[in-house]
This record gives C-alpha cells, sequence and structure tokens, in this order.
C-alpha cells in the first residue's frame, strides 16, 4: 500500500496550497506556446504536456532581472537594490528533466558567490516532479544517464498510476514532507500499480563522448567545423536549455540615472565574446558550438563533477535548423578518441 | 526519374566538373517531417540529398555565411521562388555577385514538387513577375484581417501578449536571408538604441525595428515564424510591410536585381496625406 | 480638481527649415504651447524611427517629425527619402497598435514661423486630448519594477 493523489483531488490540493499562502505554478499550454505558468486552479495545468516548451528555469534565473538603481549625484552615487520575490512557491507537474536542470545548476550559482536572486527562489520553491510516461524523438535524459522518472532536484516525486487517475506520492526533502503535509488528508492508500516509464533509448554514450572531448587534440579538429556548419546563430538553444545559465549585465538608463539588469546571454552570439577592440577570440560560429558543447560536457564537470545537461532535448526539438546536442554527441561517440 | 533523382543527377555533375566548389540543399531531419540543410562539396555527399515538399527553409542566407563567395568560385544551392527573390534582392543591395550563383530552382504544390528551369536568378524573371501579380490580388492572411478589425488599443494589446514572450534569441534575426549585418542595431551600444534586455518594452523595440528593417526587402519566406521558438507570429508584421510597400510605392521586392531598392529611392510624387 | 493633462512632446526638426522657422516664430515673439521638447538634426533624412520609438520609450505622448517642403532640402532630397520611411513607419505602427495619432509629420519651412507656432498649438491640442498614452507607459513602468516571479 502506498499513498496516492488521485487526479480529481489536485484542484483541491491547489486550492489548498494557496490558501497557505503559496503561490502555485505547473505546465501550461496557451495557443501558441507553453510554459511553467501561476496558476489560480488545477484545471488550467496541461499535464500531458511531454514537456512545456520552455523550461523551469525562467521561474529561477527571469530572462531579464533589474538588481540594482543607481543615481550619480555632484558628490555621491545612490544604490538601491531590487530583491527578488520572496513568497513560498509550489512548482507541480515539474519534468525530471527540469527539475534535474535545477540541481546541476545550483553549484554553479553558489560555488564562490552566492546569488541570492537564485537561491532565494529555490529556498522558497517546492519541486513536484512527475514521471515521464511518455517521452518523444527528442527525449534523451537516458543518454545523460538520468531517467524519466529522475528524482535529482525534486522535493516530491509523482508517478503517474496505471489507471491514469493519479499520482503515487512520495516526498523526498524537507520542503517536499511540509508541502504534501499540507494535502495530507486529500491523499489517500492505494495498491495501484504505477504505469511503466517511458522509454527513451540511449542516442549516445555519453562516456565515449567526454573521452573523445577531453583529448586536448580534439579541440582544433575538423569535426566541429563540419558538425555546426548549418548552425545560423542564433540563442534558442542556450535560452531554453534548463542549465544554461549565461547572462550578461546591461545599464538601462542614461548616464546619471538607471537600473542594472541581469540578462540572459548566450554563447552561440557572436557578440559574447567580443573585445572591445574588434577581437573575437571565439571568432566563428563553429568556435562558439565547441564551446557550448565543451562547457556541458568537460568544462562544467571538471568543475562540479556533473555534466551540465539534463536530457530535456529542447535544444534539438526548437533549432530552427534541426541541429543540437543529440546529433553532435552521437557523431562524437562514433569518432575515436 | 522524379525531380530528386534528376537533381542528384544534376548536382552530381556541377560537382564533379568542378562548375560549383559547395551545393546547398536539404537532408532528412530528426524526425521524418524534417529536413535539414546540407552542404555538399563532394559527389558522394549527393546520396543524402533529399527533395520534397518538406523542404521549406529559404537557403539563400547561408551564402552570406562570412568568406564563403570571396574566393569568387560559383555555389549551387536549392531555392523556392521566394529564395530565388531573396538572391535577387541580395544582389541589389550588393551582398553577392548573382553570376557567383546557381539556382537549382524548385516549387512545392501540395505534396508534390517540381523543377524550375533556370541557371541564374535572372532567368526566372517571368516567375518573380507573376508572383508579383498574384501578391496583389492575395487575399489577406484572416489573422491579419482580424487584426486590423481591431482598436489601436486592442491591437496594442495583441502585441504586447505576443512580445511579453519574446526571450531575444534572435533566432528571427538570425534565420532571416536579409538580416545580414554584420553588426545589428541591436548589437550596437554607442548609444544603446535597442533596449537588449528582454522585457516587454524592449521587446516591443526590437520587433517593431526589425520589422522596419525589413520592408520592402522580405520575401515572405517564413523563415523567421518558423525560427521562433516561442511563436511569435512574425509573419503578420512582414506582411503587412509587405502591403504597405505595394499599395503605396507599387514595389514588390526581389523581382530582379536591378530594382532599386524601396526605401533608398523615391517619387517626388509618393503620396503625403498624412503631412501636416 | 486635478490639474488638466499636458502633454510631453517631442519635436524632431531639421536644422535648415523646421528649425529656422522655430527661430522664427521665438524672435517674432510668437506665442506657442511650452510642451514642446525640440530635437534639432541635420536633415530629416537623418531622423531614424527608432529616434520615434526612443521617445515613447522614454516617456513622450506625442511625437511630432518636421522638416524642409518637398523641393526645398538643403541635401536635395532627404525629406524625399524620409516621407517614405514615414509612410511605412506609421503604418508599422498602427499595425502594433501604436495610434498613428500619437506621431505627426510637418513640413515646415524657415519662413513660416506662424505656421510653427500654430502646429505647436494644435498638436498640443490634439495630444492633450489623446491623453497619457497609458499602454506604453505601462511598459515602462514594468521595466522599473522588481520581477514578480
Amino acid at each position: 500500500m502506498t499513498r496516492i493523489l488521485s487526479s480529481d483531488k489536485l484542484d483541491n490540493c491547489v486550492a489548498r496550497w494557496r490558501k497557505a499562502g503559496n503561490k502555485v505554478f505547473g505546465p501550461v499550454k496557451k495557443e501558441t506556446t507553453s510554459s511553467y505558468a501561476a496558476v489560480e486552479s488545477a484545471a488550467e495545468f496541461d499535464l500531458g504536456l511531454i514537456l512545456p516548451d520552455r523550461s523551469v528555469k525562467e521561474l529561477f534565473f527571469p530572462q531579464t532581472e533589474p538588481m540594482m538603481r543607481y543615481s550619480i549625484k555632484k558628490q555621491a552615487i545612490d544604490t538601491e537594490d531590487f530583491q527578488p520575490p520572496i513568497e513560498k512557491r509550489i512548482i507541480f507537474g515539474v519534468r525530471p528533466c527540469d527539475a534535474s536542470g535545477l540541481a546541476i545548476d545550483d553549484p554553479l550559482f553558489g560555488w564562490d558567490y552566492k546569488d541570492d536572486f537564485w537561491f532565494k527562489r529555490r529556498n522558497n520553491s517546492v519541486i513536484i516532479t512527475i514521471a515521464c510516461t511518455k517521452s518523444d524523438d527528442f527525449c534523451m535524459c537516458t543518454s545523460l544517464k538520468l531517467a524519466p522518472d529522475s528524482t535529482k532536484g525534486a522535493d516530491v516525486m509523482l508517478r503517474p498510476l496505471q489507471n491514469g487517475k493519479g499520482w503515487q506520492v512520495e516526498e523526498l526533502t524537507d520542503r517536499g514532507r511540509e508541502a504534501v503535509k499540507e494535502i495530507a488528508d486529500l491523499l489517500q492508500d492505494s495498491a495501484e500499480p504505477t504505469a511503466p516509464n517511458a522509454m527513451v533509448p540511449e542516442k549516445f554514450n555519453l562516456d565515449a563522448c567526454v573521452a573523445w572531448l577531453r583529448n586536448p587534440e580534439n579541440f582544433e579538429s575538423s569535426f566541429w567545423k563540419e558538425i555546426s556548419m548549418r548552425c545560423i546563430g542564433c540563442g534558442s538553444c542556450t535560452f531554453l536549455c534548463p542549465t544554461c545559465h549565461c547572462f550578461d549585465f546591461q545599464d538601462e538608463g542614461d548616464t546619471y540615472n538607471g537600473i542594472r539588469r541581469k540578462n540572459w546571454d548566450s554563447c552561440s552570439f557572436a557578440l559574447f565574446t567580443m573585445h572591445t577592440s574588434g577581437h573575437n577570440p571565439r571568432s566563428t560560429q563553429s568556435a562558439r558550438w565547441r564551446q557550448r558543447i565543451m562547457h556541458k560536457f568537460n568544462y562544467f564537470p571538471g568543475k562540479f563533477n556533473v555534466n551540465s545537461c539534463s536530457g530535456c532535448g529542447r535544444c534539438s526539438r526548437q533549432c530552427p535548423v534541426d541541429m543540437g546536442i543529440t546529433e553532435t554527441l552521437q557523431a562524437i561517440s562514433t569518432l575515436q578518441p | 526519374m522524379s525531380t530528386q533523382e534528376t537533381y542528384k543527377t544534376k548536382v552530381k555533375e556541377l560537382l564533379s566538373s568542378g562548375k560549383v566548389k559547395m551545393v546547398i540543399g536539404y537532408k532528412a531531419g530528426t524526425t521524418a517531417d524534417r529536413r535539414r540543410p546540407h552542404f555538399m562539396r563532394t559527389p558522394e555527399e549527393v546520396d543524402q540529398l533529399v527533395l520534397d515538399s518538406a523542404c521549406i527553409t529559404n537557403l539563400s542566407g547561408y551564402l552570406l555565411s562570412e568568406g564563403l563567395l570571396s574566393d569568387g568560385k560559383e555555389i549551387a544551392v536549392f531555392l523556392k521562388p521566394d529564395g530565388i527573390r531573396s538572391i535577387n534582392i541580395l544582389a541589389a543591395e550588393a551582398q553577392l555577385q548573382s553570376n557567383q550563383v546557381v539556382v537549382l530552382g524548385f516549387d512545392i504544390n501540395g505534396s508534390e514538387i517540381s523543377a524550375l528551369q533556370g541557371e541564374r536568378a535572372s532567368d526566372f524573371q517571368a516567375l518573380t513577375s507573376s508572383s508579383n501579380e498574384a501578391r496583389l490580388h492575395k487575399q489577406q492572411h484572416p489573422e491579419s484581417a482580424r487584426l486590423e478589425q481591431m482598436t489601436p488599443a486592442e491591437r496594442f494589446a495583441y502585441w504586447e501578449d505576443a512580445f511579453s514572450r519574446c526571450i531575444k534569441c534572435y533566432a528571427c534575426r538570425q534565420a532571416c536571408p536579409m538580416c545580414y549585418c554584420r553588426r545589428c542595431i541591436v548589437d550596437n551600444n554607442q548609444p544603446q538604441w535597442v533596449n537588449t534586455s528582454s522585457h516587454t518594452l524592449g521587446n516591443f523595440e526590437w520587433n517593431i525595428v526589425r520589422a522596419f528593417h525589413l520592408a520592402g526587402r522580405c520575401v515572405e519566406c517564413g523563415n523567421c515564424g518558423r525560427a521562433c521558438p516561442v511563436n511569435i507570429p512574425l509573419g503578420l508584421l512582414n506582411m503587412k510591410m509587405t502591403d504597405e510597400v505595394l499599395q503605396s510605392f507599387n514595389h514588390y521586392p526581389g523581382v530582379s536585381e536591378t530594382q532599386e531598392p524601396v526605401l533608398a529611392s523615391f517619387k517626388k510624387n509618393d503620396s503625403e496625406t498624412f503631412i501636416l | 480638481m486635478s490639474e488638466p493633462f499636458e502633454p510631453k512632446i517631442v519635436a524632431f526638426v531639421c536644422t535648415y527649415c523646421t528649425y529656422a522657422g522655430a527661430d522664427l516664430a521665438g524672435t517674432s515673439r510668437l506665442k506657442y504651447a511650452p510642451n514642446v521638447r525640440i530635437i534639432r538634426l541635420p536633415c530629416t533624412g537623418r531622423i531614424s524611427p527608432m529616434f520615434i520609438l526612443k521617445a515613447l520609450q522614454k516617456g513622450a505622448d506625442g511625437v511630432l517629425v518636421s522638416g524642409c517642403h518637398p523641393g526645398d532640402c538643403h541635401f536635395n532630397h532627404g525629406n524625399y527619402h524620409a516621407r517614405r520611411r514615414w509612410t511605412v513607419f506609421r503604418s508599422l505602427l498602427e499595425f502594433t497598435g501604436i495610434p498613428q495619432d500619437r506621431v505627426k509629420f510637418s513640413w515646415i519651412s524657415a519662413a513660416e514661423g506662424s505656421k510653427f507656432a500654430e502646429l505647436i498649438n494644435s498638436v498640443t491640442e490634439d495630444f492633450r486630448k489623446l491623453g497619457p498614452f497609458d499602454q506604453y507607459k505601462k511598459l515602462i513602468k514594468e521595466t522599473e519594477t522588481a520581477a514578480t516571479f
């Protein structure tokens, strides 16, 4: 016997959480695009999505965030900090790849300077993950040694029941236990079996890829030029990625008054590494694509011992020219290290 | 022989005879309905070539990849009528010389494709002219018509919602054959004309500036709208611009390479009813 | 009772005609509404549509663009080029919901000091009637407040 949350109680849960002062988020499909968005009732959720177009990253690391207001006076410079919102949040129905993405980025935002904008949100949010029973051609979590039911980054794990009428509930962290406690009386005991996980075939051999990437001789390999020839240099892969975390500071305003903002930035842009002199150390798109792959599977794990990819497949799914990490790593895994 | 097979033979000839140094076409993509750009430099690479009704991307932008045309050698590229018009505009704007481009023309009719006869963009003059005629009588897109019925405040709300989704990934710009500037206006920061932040205000500016810079130059290939990861209906803006230059200046972009760019030319008797 | 709404108007003018016209209005001691901030540029051909957007972004309620009459351009045809751009840009603004009434265009020569004064008065009145551009100002306000999630 395990505890289950039945689908028809979900709306009560949302109401309960909201009443307890939480803002509730979840996968929402609008006419044109889907994302994790704030909801007032469970009816707004679309839990049938394989995964939303946009990753959960943006709820922790928004595409643009004001950090500081400044005003330069004759004798002094006045500044005023912006704070991230401190409300409690329940994020329901996060896919395991998206939740893993948050856990992957935690060490990055905290290794020397602790980024308040990230951690205040992380500490106030409960991630309720639902294991995947469906996948598409682009899903690749298994290739990254994750799974459709990975608990990484999750506070609560829900496993869909075979009959499709609810989820088996498993609390994983204190924050998760707290959130489940608020709805404890809405859960029931049941012996209903859970549905099988989505079948996500392994698409490449990660270890072979990493070995090839770590060989310094391959840095200048002609492979990079070949594989990235059709890359048009937009930022859609990086911006939709649940782990890409690069940002840029921009002062918006005039000479004396303005707001300093933290904006998403992308290593695919030529401007990303452009020097004031006009020299660009990553002057070609192939060098930029190489950086993205090297960073995810060589530099980032070198520092934090984890690959900066959770296998959601958004980079390939949304690429205007049908590129992506999958194709690149598939090609690399066939090369001699 | 199917159009695809005929073209395979032709492309192999082009490459093995050394007439062109590269052929830009399509090959199979990740899923059955996707095609991806394919760059062929040897006859062996031609085996992967796919040409069917799913080959909708306008490939002409790749011709302007840095250094590609600078050796003066020829390149062949698969183009639909809209892509051929792009070549005319790029030539008119001195971005390439049309005698360096071998056009492998094709058109899509439903699920069928047909070959278009001609080698240089200028060989398709009859086609571009008839497409001009067709555009004049084309029925307005239902969504455009719906928008034009709205009050300005309702339209503003419509675009506010659409632009609030923009993440400034610039996929629209990068996918567009006409957005070839080495340094885009939005990447200029002395002064910063367009906010780089992707708040709705900055997104409004960016999308208006993008559409304006394409006025009279857009061939309505749809690359921008398809590239947009958040599905902003960018094509509507571009269509509006094409409507406007057609109505006000009788200009249909890309008819020929001798056509004057509409916003870099003028007539003394251009209409000015709105000027006080 | 609340104060009547006073619109902020930015006028982009060419230095050879409209600016000289404004100068003439001044030296002729003509009185006109003080709502207008004049920005002088070499030619209407130099007035990029981005200037207009920037003015709105900085909180203008209305924009006026003015230069030499056709045929009078100091650079021969800068204003003809500008006219084409305006035609297209107005239609784009209208399509994106920025009302055409917010952005006005005129030809004012160096001799038309009185036309300048009258025009400023009349567009000020028009913009006053339109009221503040609330929809756009809401977006500006959003950029000045902390993230909401």
